[in-house]
């Protein structure tokens, strides 16, 4: 315990230097943009910007991609709460009461709930961080190659399978993102597979290239295709501010919220639609007498707050099996994990010990960056609500010249905007015909290390596959797996017949 | 119709998983087998992946010819595509694609950024006519693309092609 302390301590000494502080303020300012902006989202900016990899120090660019990942969190709320469009699913809950209070000229009491909801989750959350972090990745360490095999497919069953609507769309997604982590050499042999002859592919396809062309560049072909006529509305903007019955609503609906959010950001299954959702139906189950009549009405208070802490502890909490296993489950923490993998840090149980100034920098960032964000997102907002009035033509356009910085400034290589437009096609036919995202980019990043991940499990097994069914570790997992791809389908079906 | 046409979109998305299914498995037969110590070689997980496809593609297909995907979501956005529009967009960002090792960074990005704009604009039936909105967009264009330009190369010290070798353009 008092190792933690004195560690977090060291931390926010690297985190508090001007230097450092500085790259926080911008990544939060960054964020905030990025999350109110429609069309781009954080995983886009933090893949547009993962070339300053190349120059910037590992801390300070950590820390800067840290403030860009839960800023658009804060973002993102404003855009739901003011504008009529559907907007990504994160905030899509935030928006069902945001929109009908803002409808109903409470637009500022449902920012500030949402701001302030952010900022108590996000801060309990990194606390859960700071305290259970280090325990995963004590006992992490203790995991051998099948197990860690066994994890990554539970990653990969939960991210696909589980999360969209559909399983076959969600694995075709899967294993298209594992057939992009394919090409180039393979890390165990050094044999070069799909690479076709073009020197450029030897080296594989940068994770930037994929992420940066299956959302921005999607997104604006998408826009120019199909979102032409839409008409957006904007709700008026009203006072931010709170009244005693609205905080007293609020303080029980943020505590609940993040004791929802957080465990589901622990564990590999990624996403945060099902703790925002159950967030909002405990909150309107809970909710009394003229409160309830509220709920998609006037639009209920609650029903921001709940969603909202739930959404920000699960990004937050999220953190952990990225830091402790090396597991992403979502598009942004799949990019962070790209930017640690440019660094030549590869997260997991070691990053503990082998990198411990970087992680507690980075969790003591945390706390600072939510206190920046809440001062940004409150007396600022109105500088934000700016923003939703760049026009549509020229925001798109100038997203195609940072995805060009993005895509060109990683490799300097003239053959990868061809790529990228390729890629851009094959993310607006995904768009199109329904087929989730994020476990590409799982997919590919987490593809090569699973590969050697079995490689080595089955060489520890002697040639035999066994090996999997005789640890008890790996065969809860691989139970684990079985049960979340068989228990879902099993649930509908009774659904369906008892109706 | 609409129905009857996203129908014969689905099959052929499913039919090019398929494809690609058969493009990777393809691939894999002249990569070795060598497994050494490992007990998988290097081709084990490229033949799992295409075998994979291959039945997610399939089951797309039967999916597709028999009412079309199962529990898609409503779609916001259903009024016909604009073809033109997206012509622009992509003649924007192979121009790019091609003349940025000429052109240079501002210049190449400027004109995709043009292309790209006058594309949305269209689609939006707002524009007018004259030199106005094209000289708008080239301004904005060059006020996006310089400054980035200079941030990434003078500042973080990040290679980007230049018309010149002086940094600056």
């Amino acid at each position: 315990m008092m190792d933690i302390w004195s560690q977090l301590l060291q931390g926010f000494a690297t985190a508090g230097t001007p230097v450092n502080l500085l790259w926080a303020f911008v990544g939060c300012a960054l964020g905030t943009a990025v999350g109110v902006l429609p069309g781009i989202g954080p995983a886009t900016a933090v893949a547009m910007l993962l070339p300053i990899t190349a120059q910037v120090e590992a801390t300070a660019s950590m820390i800067f991609f840290a403030g860009i990942y839960y800023g658009a969190m804060y973002g993102g709320s404003t855009t739901s709460i003011l504008l009529n469009t559907p907007g990504e699913t994160a905030s899509m809950v935030t928006a069902m009461e945001g929109n009908k209070m803002a409808k109903s000229g409470r637009a500022g009491a449902a920012l500030a709930t949402a701001a302030i909801g952010s900022f108590v989750a996000g801060t309990f959350a990194t606390i859960f961080v700071t305290l259970f972090a280090p325990i995963v990745a004590e006992y992490a360490v203790k995991l051998g190659p099948p197990e860690y095999f066994c994890l990554m497919l539970l990653a990969f069953t939960t991210v696909s399978a589980v999360l969209g609507q559909s399983t076959v769309r969600g694995l075709t997604a899967l294993f298209v993102g594992l057939a992009l982590g394919l090409i180039g050499m393979d890390q165990i042999t050094g044999q070069a597979r799909y690479t076709g002859n073009v020197p450029e592919l030897i080296d594989g396809v940068e994770i930037v290239l994929v992420a940066v062309g299956l959302f921005a560049v999607a997104e604006a072909l998408h826009a120019v295709l199909f979102e032409g006529r839409l008409v957006e509305s904007e709700n008026k903007m009203s006072r931010v501010s709170m009244t005693v019955s609205d905080w007293r609503r609020s303080i029980p609906a943020w505590l609940r919220g993040t004791a929802i959010g957080a465990p589901f950001g622990c564990i590999p299954a990624g996403g945060t639609e099902i703790p925002t959702f159950l967030s909002y139906a405990a909150e309107k189950k809970l909710a009394k007498g003229s409160n309830k009549a509220e709920f998609g009405n006037k639009g209920a208070i609650e029903g921001v707050a709940g969603p909202e802490a739930a959404n920000n502890a699960t990004v937050t909490t999220a953190l952990i099996p990225l830091l402790t296993l090396g597991i992403p489950v979502s598009n942004t923490t799949a990019i962070l994990m790209g930017a640690f993998q440019n660094y030549g840090i590869q997260p997991g149980p070691q990053l503990f010990t082998s990198s411990s100034a970087l992680v507690w920098a980075l969790i003591a960032s945390l706390y600072i960056g939510n206190v920046m964000l809440l001062v940004l997102n409150l007396p600022l907002v109105g500088f934000w609500v700016k923003l939703l009035r760049v026009p549509k033509p020229q925001l798109y356009a100038g997203i195609l010249i940072f995805a060009t910085v993005g895509a060109y400034g990683m490799r300097q290589s003239a053959f990868d905007l061809f790529l990228l437009y390729a890629i851009g096609i094959l993310g607006l036919v995904m768009r199109r015909f329904n087929f989730p995202t994020a476990p590409v980019v799982v997919g590919m990043i987490l593809g090569p290390l699973a590969e050697a991940q079995l490689r080595n499990a089955i060489s520890i097994g002697e040639g035999s596959a066994w090996v999997f069914l005789q640890r008890p570790m790996s065969l809860t997992l691989l139970l684990i797996v079985a049960s979340v791809l068989v228990v879902p389908h099993f649930l509908k079906r009774r659904q369906v017949t008892q109706v | 119709m609409a129905q009857a046409q996203s129908q014969h979109g689905q099959t052929l998305v499913g039919a090019g998983v398929v494809l690609l299914a058969l493009g990777l498995a393809a691939g894999a037969v002249s990569i070795p087998s060598d497994a050494g110590y490992a007990g998988v070689g290097p081709n084990f997980l490229p033949w799992l992946v295409a075998s994979a496809l291959l039945v997610c593609g399939a089951f797309l297909v039967f999916e597709a010819r028999t009412g079309g995907f199962r529990e898609m979501d409503d779609e916001t956005f259903d009024g016909p595509p604009y073809w033109s529009g997206f012509v622009w967009m992509s003649t924007g960002m192979l121009v790019n694609a091609a003349l940025i090792t000429t052109l240079g960074f501002i210049l190449s990005c400027t004109l995709c950024f043009v292309l790209a704009a006058r594309g949305l604009r269209n689609s939006q039936g707002k524009t007018t006519p004259g030199l106005r909105p094209w000289l708008t967009d080239l301004g904005v264009g060059v006020l996006i693309a310089a400054p980035v330009y200079w941030l990434f190369t003078k500042f973080l010290a990040i290679n980007l092609p230049g018309l010149t070798h002086s940094g600056w353009l």
